[in-house]
C-alpha cells in the first residue's frame, strides 16, 4: 500500500476544534487510509492505492474535517481575479517523441504574505509521492512548481540541442551546460533518459526565456525557485499518458485548495489543437441514480442521508430527476462512475455487520466430479497408509536439473533457488520430501494429489494445469512392483485396468521404469528411483514411485465415477 | 504381543515371564557358569535378534538375568581408503610421477599421477609437509625424495586393507583424518542368569500354547488348551497410518461449509495470459502489480491470443469507450491505450479472480453461486508471513437482487461457522471491485485481523463479461483462516512435510 511521512502539527492546524478523542486512528478506521506508525511529529500514512489525496496533510484534513462534522461539502477552487494575461503553454511538436503531454495550473495564495515554509514542505513531499506512485517513477506523470510571480508568460515547453541548455539546477549552485549536468547530477543519472535524447533536452521556458526546468530532471535557479512568502504559483504536470498528467496534477492541487487558494487554468497550445485547461482545475459532475444506489447497497437511502453522506465526503450533490448529480474535485480522480459515488455514500455511512443478509439459495452446491473422484485417490492412499502431502508447485533447479524435467517450465525471474520452476511431475515434490525426512526412519510413503503444469502449444496460454496422483515409497524391499501394483490398485477402483510397456523415464533404473496405458492414451508413469538420485538426495532405502495423470485418466473412468 | 508365563522364586510371588523371556532364561539357566553371547542365544532359540535383545533386557529389568558389556572396536577401510590400498596414496602417486617426470612440473599439469584436482591439491601439501617438495610454483623435489621406504600410513593402509587392525594409533588416526579408515564401536554382552534367576523356577502349563494359528483353527485342537495370557503392559511397536494433510483437511472443511451456502466449485489454469489475470478485471494494464516485482512470469512460453470478441470488449471498457454494438460508454475506464499485446503475455495466475473472469465469461447468465480454492503465485520474500505461493478462496454470487449486504451476511455466515464471533468492516479497494471492504475478525490471541476482502463487481468487469446481474465477489486468503484455524504463526508450516509431525498428534 502507498504510504507517506506527514507533519502531525501540520495536519493539526488544519482541525480546529477536532476533539482529542476519538484518537485520530480511530477516527481513520472508516477511511481508506490508516495510521502506520506515530513517532513524535511524524505520522506514518498509508491508503489504498486509489486514495493517494489522503497522502497529504491538506487532503487527509479535507476527510477528517467532513467525517468529523468540522466542514462539509466540496472545496472550490476559486478563480485568481484580475491575472492578465491569462497563463498559457506552448506545447512544441518537438516533445512528441520524448514527452508528448503537458498541463498546468496557477495558484494564488488568499494571504499576502505567500506560501509558508511548511506548507510549502507538504507540497513538495505530496509532489515526491505522486511522482513515485501515479507518476510511474516520473515516466508517466513528473510535476514542477515555479515562481509565477517571478516569471513571464506564456511559457514554451520544447525540446533544445544540448549545447543550448545552461543553467544553475535547483540541487547545485554554479551554472552547467546541459550535457555535463546530464553526465554528472544524481536526479540526472536516474531521470536523465526520461527528458533528454540523442543531443537534445526538454525544456520550460517563459518568455523572457528563463529556464523553470528541464522536465521531468530538475528545476532550474532561479525560474524553478520557490521561496516561502512566493504568492502566486505556476505548477505544471509533463508525461507520456495524457491521464496520468492530469490527474497528478489535479491531485497535486488539494493541497492549495484545502488551504483556501484560488486558481486559474492555464492553457496549452499544441500545433494542432488548444486546451484550455480548465478541466484541470473545475470539478466535473458524475451521475449518482436512486436505484443504482439501492441495488448495489442493498437498502433504501432517503435523499437528505445520501445528499448529508457525499457532503461529509467532500462531494456536492445536486438533486436531479432519479438520483443526483455530484460535483467531484479534481483531486478524486477515482471517481469514474456511479458505482464510484454509490461506494463513497455506502462507506461515509460504514458497512456494519447487521447489515448482513444471508440471501436464500437459489442453487445446490456442489463440488465438481472430478473433485470427489481426486478425493476418492487421496483416500484410497491413506488407506494403504501413506501419508499426504501438500507441497509447493514451484520446485527447485537443482531437483529439476537433477531429475532430467528439462521440459518443466522455467520462471524468469525466480525469487530464490527454491522456487525456480513449475514441476511437470509430483515426482520432484515427493523426492524433496523423501529428503527432507532422511532422519526420520523408514518406510516412509508419501503421496500427494496436486496440480503440475505442463507446456502446451495448443493451449490458449501456452500451459496446460493438469491434476496428478503420486506416491513415492521408501522402505528397505520398495520394488518396481510395489508401484505397478498399487497403480494396478487404484485403477481397478474405477473399473479400469491398463497395459505396461517398457519405457526410459529419466531418473529411474534403466529397465525398472513403465508407462501404464488404459484404452491406448498413456495415463500412468513408475519406476525404481535410480541410485545416483537417491544418492545425491543423500536416501539411504530404494525408493520406487508411481504417478497418474487423473486428467487424462479421468475420460476413461468418468463414467463409473458418476453412476 | 507377548505372552506371559510364571516365574517363581522359591517362598516369592510369581513373576510374569513372556514365552520369549522363559525360552531365554531356560537357556541361560543351562549355561549358569558360562555367558552367553546374544548370537548364540539367537541360534539356541530361533528367536529374532531384535526379539532375543528385548527379552533379555526385560529380564535384567526384573532381575533375573545380569549382562557382562564388553566394548569392541572394529577398523575398517572406507571405500576412498580400499581405492587407496589399490592405486597408491595420492602423495605416493605424485611422488612416482614427478621422479618419473625427471623435472619440475607445473602444478596443473592434469596428467600428473592421474589425480584428481583435490586429490593433488592434498598430495601437494602432504609432500611439502614431509620435505619431499621445494617450495615454489613449480613442483620440484628436494634430496630428501631420494628414499625409497614405505611411509607408515602405507603401512597402516596395507595392513588394514589385509585385516590386521594394529596399526599404531598415530597412523590409523592420520588415515582416519583423511576419510581413508574409519573405527566403529560395538557393545557386546554376554548373560548369564544372576543369583535369582539361577533358583527360579519357571512353570508352564502343558496345556497352554502361545499364538492362535491356523493349523490350531484348522484342526480344531485349541479347544484342547488354553492360551496364554499376554502381559498387556508391555512396550508395543510404534505405528502410524496414513494421514491426511492438516491443511488440506481443514479446505476440505471450509469446501463443505460453502457448499452447503449453495456453492459450486469451479477451477482454472494456473498459468495464465494477462488477459484474463488482470485486464478482464479492469486492472490498468500499467497497474503495478503488473510489474517485475509483483507478478511471476514464465521465462520462454509463447500463448496464444485471447478470445477476440471479448478482447474488443474488454479493450473499449479500458479506454472507456462503448462496447460494441452500444451507445455509451460504461464510464471513461483508464484513459489509456489498451495494448492487445500486454494481453497475451503469459503469468503465473496471480489471483484466483481469474477464475471467475472464466467461469462468468462461459457462463453469464444468472443465478451462480461459484467458489474456487487454488493456487496463486507472487513475487514474495519467503517469511514467516509470506510465501510465493498461496491459496485464495475466490467466490462469486450474481442473481438478480444480489447486493453488498449479501456480501456482508456471508461473510459473517462464514465466520460463525469457524466459530468467529466478532466481525467488522472497512474500506478497500480493488480494481476490479467498487464497493471494496476488508472484513476484520477479532482472534482470541492475535486481536483484530483482515480476512474477508472483498466487493461488487464493476460494471466494467461485468458488462464486457455479458453478466447483467450484480455480482458480489470475494478472494479471501484462506490460508491466513487456516493458520488461525490450526494454531501455527508460520505460513511455510502450511507446506509442512516432515513425516514425524504429519503422523503425529491430531488430524
Amino acid at each position: 500500500m502507498p504510504r507517506a511521512t506527514l507533519s502531525r502539527a501540520h495536519l493539526l492546524a488544519q482541525l480546529p476544534g477536532l476533539p482529542a478523542t476519538p484518537t485520530l486512528a480511530e477516527r481513520l478506521f472508516p477511511s481508506k487510509a490508516e495510521i502506520a506508525a506515530e513517532t513524535g511529529d511524524e505520522l506514518v500514512v498509508e491508503t489504498t492505492a486509489d486514495r493517494l489525496d489522503l497522502l497529504s496533510e491538506e487532503g487527509l484534513a479535507l476527510h477528517l474535517q467532513g467525517s468529523a462534522g468540522l466542514a462539509k461539502g466540496l472545496r472550490h477552487l476559486p478563480a485568481i481575479a484580475n491575472l492578465d494575461p491569462a497563463p498559457s503553454i506552448l506545447c512544441d511538436p518537438s516533445t512528441a517523441a520524448l514527452r508528448p503531454f503537458i498541463a498546468g495550473l496557477v495558484v494564488r495564495s488568499p494571504e499576502a504574505t505567500g506560501i509558508r515554509q511548511e506548507h510549502l514542505d507538504a507540497a513538495i513531499r505530496f509532489q515526491e509521492l505522486l511522482h513515485a506512485t501515479i507518476g510511474g517513477d516520473r515516466r508517466a506523470a513528473s510535476l514542477g512548481v515555479y515562481p509565477y510571480d517571478r516569471l513571464q508568460p506564456p511559457f514554451t515547453y520544447q525540446v533544445e540541442r544540448l549545447n543550448a541548455v545552461s543553467f544553475t539546477p535547483i540541487d547545485g549552485s554554479n551554472e552547467v551546460g546541459a550535457a555535463e549536468f546530464l553526465r554528472s547530477n544524481d536526479l540526472a543519472r536516474r531521470y536523465g533518459a526520461l527528458g533528454a535524447s540523442e543531443g537534445t533536452i526538454l525544456t520550460l521556458r517563459d518568455t523572457k526565456g528563463t529556464l523553470l526546468s528541464v522536465p521531468p530532471i530538475a528545476n532550474a535557479r532561479p525560474g524553478g525557485e520557490v521561496r516561502a512568502g512566493d504568492r502566486t504559483l505556476l505548477i505544471e504536470s509533463t508525461g507520456t499518458r495524457s491521464a496520468r498528467v492530469a490527474d497528478a496534477l489535479g491531485l497535486l492541487s488539494v493541497v492549495f485548495a484545502a488551504q483556501g487558494w484560488s486558481s486559474a487554468p492555464v492553457e496549452i497550445r499544441y500545433a494542432d489543437h488548444v486546451e484550455d485547461g480548465r478541466a484541470i482545475v473545475a470539478p466535473r459532475s458524475v451521475r449518482l441514480t436512486e436505484g443504482g444506489l439501492t441495488k448495489l447497497s442493498g437498502r433504501a437511502y432517503s435523499a437528505s442521508e445520501v445528499e448529508h453522506l457525499l457532503s461529509t465526503s467532500r462531494l456536492s450533490a445536486r438533486s436531479s430527476p432519479g438520483g443526483w448529480m455530484v460535483g467531484v474535485p479534481p483531486w478524486r480522480p477515482d471517481i469514474l462512475a456511479e458505482v464510484d459515488l454509490a461506494e463513497e455514500v455506502i462507506l461515509a455511512r460504514g458497512v456494519r455487520p447487521e447489515d448482513g443478509q444471508i440471501p436464500p439459495s437459489v442453487t445446490r452446491g456442489r463440488r465438481r466430479p472430478e473433485s470427489r473422484y481426486h478425493r476418492r485417490v487421496a483416500e484410497y492412499l491413506l488407506g494403504l497408509g501413506a501419508t499426504e502431502l501438500h507441497t509447493p508447485v514451484l520446485v527447485p533447479e537443482r531437483l529439476v536439473g537433477l531429475l532430467g524435467r528439462t521440459s518443466a517450465i522455467e520462471l524468469a525471474h525466480p525469487v530464490s533457488d527454491q522456487f525456480q520452476r513449475m514441476r511437470d511431475v509430483l515426482s520432484l515434490s515427493l523426492l524433496l520430501a523423501l529428503e527432507h525426512n532422511v532422519r526420520s526412519g523408514y518406510p516412509q510413503r508419501f503421496f500427494e494429489v496436486g496440480p503440475v503444469v505442463e507446456r502446451d502449444r495448443t493451449a490458449e496460454t501456452g500451459a496446460t494445469s493438469r491434476m496428478h496422483s503420486g506416491a513415492v515409497w521408501a522402505e528397505d524391499r520398495a520394488g518396481f512392483a510395489d508401484g505397478a501394483s498399487l497403480v494396478d490398485y487404484i485403477l481397478s477402483t474405477f473399473g479400469a485396468a491398463g497395459v505396461r510397456e517398457p519405457v526410459e523415464i529419466p531418473g529411474t533404473i534403466p529397465g525398472r521404469s513403465a508407462r501404464l496405458r488404459v484404452a491406448g492414451e498413456a495415463v500412468a508413469e513408475m519406476g525404481e528411483i535410480a541410485p545416483t538420485i537417491l544418492d545425491a538426495l543423500r536416501i539411504p532405502v530404494p525408493v520406487v514411485w508411481w504417478e497418474i495423470d487423473l486428467d487424462r485418466l479421468w475420460p476413461l473412468v468418468r463414467r463409473s465415477e458418476t453412476a | 504381543m507377548a505372552e506371559p508365563t510364571e516365574a517363581t522364586p522359591p517362598g516369592g510371588t510369581p513373576i510374569s515371564l513372556s514365552e520369549p523371556e522363559r525360552l531365554l532364561l531356560a537357556r541361560l539357566q543351562a549355561s549358569p557358569s558360562v555367558p552367553l553371547g546374544e548370537p548364540e542365544l539367537v541360534a539356541q532359540s530361533g528367536l529374532p535378534i531384535e526379539t532375543v535383545r528385548g527379552s533379555l533386557q526385560r529380564l535384567r529389568s526384573k532381575q533375573l538375568a545380569v549382562a557382562d558389556e564388553r566394548r569392541r572396536e572394529t577398523r575398517s577401510l572406507t571405500p576412498r581408503g580400499k581405492a587407496a590400498l589399490g592405486a597408491g596414496l595420492p602423495e605416493r602417486r605424485l611422488l612416482d610421477a614427478l621422479r618419473a617426470a625427471d623435472r619440475p612440473v607445473a602444478p596443473n599439469e592434469l596428467s600428473i599421477g592421474e589425480l584428481t584436482e583435490q586429490e593433488r591439491s592434498v598430495a601437494i601439501g602432504i609432500l611439502r609437509r614431509k620435505g619431499l617438495l621445494a617450495q615454489g610454483a613449480a613442483l620440484a623435489l628436494t634430496e630428501a625424495a631420494g628414499g625409497r621406504e614405505p611411509w607408515p600410513e602405507e603401512e597402516a593402509l596395507r595392513a588394514l586393507g589385509g585385516g590386521d587392525a594394529t596399526a599404531a594409533p598415530e597412523s590409523f588416526a592420520a588415515l582416519q583424518r583423511r576419510g581413508l579408515a574409519s573405527s566403529v564401536f560395538e557393545t557386546e554382552r554376554f548373560w548369564s542368569p544372576s543369583s535369582e534367576g539361577r533358583t527360579v523356577e519357571v512353570r508352564e502349563d502343558a496345556n497352554a500354547v502361545g499364538a492362535l494359528t491356523p493349523g490350531l483353527l484348522a484342526s480344531g485342537t485349541w479347544k484342547a488348551h488354553v492360551f496364554r495370557p499376554y502381559d498387556v503392559r508391555a512396550v508395543v511397536p510404534h505405528r502410524t497410518g496414513g494421514r491426511p494433510h492438516p491443511y488440506r483437511e481443514w479446505i476440505r472443511e471450509f469446501e463443505e461449509i460453502l457448499i452447503g451456502l449453495g456453492f459450486s466449485e469451479a477451477t482454472g489454469p494456473l498459468l495464465e495470459t494477462e488477459f484474463w489475470n488482470s485486464d478482464v478485471l479492469f486492472m490498468p494494464q500499467e497497474h503495478p502489480v503488473r510489474s517485475i516485482h509483483d507478478v511471476l512470469a514464465p521465462l520462454d512460453l509463447v500463448a496464444g491470443p485471447p478470445p477476440g470478441p471479448l478482447l474488443e470488449r474488454v479493450a473499449a471498457a479500458h479506454e472507456g469507450r462503448a462496447l460494441p454494438g452500444e451507445n455509451d460508454p460504461i464510464s471513461p475506464g483508464w484513459r489509456a491505450r489498451y495494448d492487445p499485446a500486454i494481453a497475451r503475455r503469459p503469468t503465473l495466475r496471480s489471483q484466483t479472480t481469474a477464475v471467475s473472469a472464466r467461469f462468468l465469461a462461459s457462463h453469464p447468465a444468472p443465478p451462480f453461486r461459484l467458489y474456487c480454492i487454488g493456487r496463486n503465485f507472487r513475487r514474495d520474500a519467503v517469511d514467516a508471513t509470506h510465501h510465493v505461493e498461496f491459496d485464495q478462496c475466490e467466490g462469486v454470487l450474481g442473481e438478480a437482487s444480489t447486493s453488498l449486504r449479501d456480501l456482508v451476511g456471508i461473510f459473517q455466515a462464514l465466520a460463525e461457522a469457524i466459530g468467529i464471533r466478532e466481525l467488522k468492516f472497512r474500506p478497500s479497494y480493488f480494481p476490479f471491485t467498487e464497493p471494496s471492504l476488508e472484513g476484520y475478525v477479532r482472534h482470541p490471541r492475535l486481536g483484530w485481523i483482515e480476512v474477508f476482502p472483498g466487493g461488487m463487481f464493476r460494471p466494467e468487469v461485468l458488462r464486457p463479461l455479458g453478466v447483467e446481474v450484480p455480482v458480489a465477489a470475494w478472494g479471501i486468503g484462506i490460508a491466513r483462516l487456516a493458520m488461525v484455524a490450526l494454531g501455527i504463526s508460520d505460513v511455510r508450516e502450511l507446506y509442512l512435510d516432515e513425516l514425524p509431525r504429519l503422523t503425529a498428534g491430531r488430524v
